[in-house]
């Protein structure tokens, strides 16, 4: 394996960058969360800053963004794919549970 | 980005096929495991998300202290064992065995801390009334079951993950493993760490007060 080990990837000061930024998330997620937004809106805003510190934690932490395209190409839509279809199905479930004929 | 050869020579001298990622089979396996797992993870934290909006009466327990600060805690100390295991994966593939095992245990503090505090959590909750189906609030029982069950399968990762690390610094030390199965265990230890980063924000945050 040594002939596909020599990588290159970011820097400890970039890790450290990094490491401040996702702190730095957590904290706007807490402050949002005191605002009183519906719970809705909250779900969505939370959601939204827990996909944009996983990513940065897939491509720098867990170094995707090094690696070869074909690795992110042959997991991460495969993934997106199964949680896009969850979330299509599940209120789906929950509509049939609702049709669901009483009992005698 | 490794050279661009198609195979590479077996130790007893046969051509064995390289892989077409570039990385060891143990890395892409560790890779496969990981988008399973968060497809599981997925499943349950989209049916907790359902649950949550769609349920009237659902119980939003959680104060700002002990709970949230405390919540708070726990992710600043999981975020720093990431840091300090990509520093220990630095250490090892750089040949740094004292520097490597150093981080590791570093990771495993953590960890440990991560475990304790949210335990002695779960053991508040416990002595407050909580059950997997019960609710001492009067709301929906169903808060108890997904609390406990997504936390719980999160902390069963961490205390898995801690129990690895530990085994591959044991064997780091002795040379018996590589930087690859450091860097490898890193993956899985990123992967406990990204997962919180959903479970803080949907199963606590959205439950204050």
């Amino acid at each position: 394996m040594t002939a596909i080990a020599a990588r290159r990837g970011p820097t400890m000061k970039l890790y450290v960058v990094l490491w401040i930024g996702l702190i730095l998330i957590v904290g706007l997620e807490v402050f949002l969360t005191y605002q009183h937004l519906p719970a809705r809106t909250l779900l969505v805003c939370l959601l939204g800053l827990a996909l944009i510190e996983a990513a940065l934690g897939v491509m720098y932490f867990m170094h995707l963004k090094y690696e070869r395209p074909a690795l992110f190409w042959s997991l991460i839509p495969y993934l997106l794919f199964a949680l896009v279809m969850m979330d299509h199905f599940w209120p789906d479930a929950l509509r049939l549970m609702r049709q669901r004929m009483q009992g005698p | 980005m490794g050279p661009s050869v198609t195979s590479v020579a077996a130790p007893h001298g046969a051509p064995i096929e390289q892989s077409p990622y570039g990385i060891q089979s143990k890395k892409l396996a560790m890779w496969l495991f990981i988008i399973a797992d968060a497809a599981t993870f997925g499943a349950i934290l989209f049916v907790y998300g359902y649950l949550r909006i769609a349920n009237p009466n659902w119980t939003r327990p959680f104060a700002f202290s002990p709970t949230i600060v405390n919540g708070i805690t726990m992710t600043v100390v999981l975020l720093t064992s990431s840091l300090t295991m990509v520093a220990a994966v630095a250490a090892a593939q750089s040949g740094r065995v004292s520097g490597g095992v150093r981080w590791l245990g570093a990771t495993i503090l953590l960890g440990l801390v991560f475990a304790a505090l949210h335990l002695r959590e779960w053991f508040a909750m416990i002595g407050e009334g909580w059950r997997l189906f019960q609710n001492p609030m009067g709301g929906s029982p169903l808060f108890g079951a997904t609390f406990f069950g997504i936390t719980g399968l999160h902390l069963l990762h961490v205390i898995c993950g801690v129990i690895v690390i530990g085994a591959i610094t044991l064997g780091f030390r002795r040379g018996r493993f590589d930087a690859g199965h450091v860097e490898t265990t890193a993956l899985y230890w990123h992967f406990v760490d990204l997962v919180w980063m959903f479970v803080f924000p949907l199963v606590y945050l959205m439950n204050t007060r």
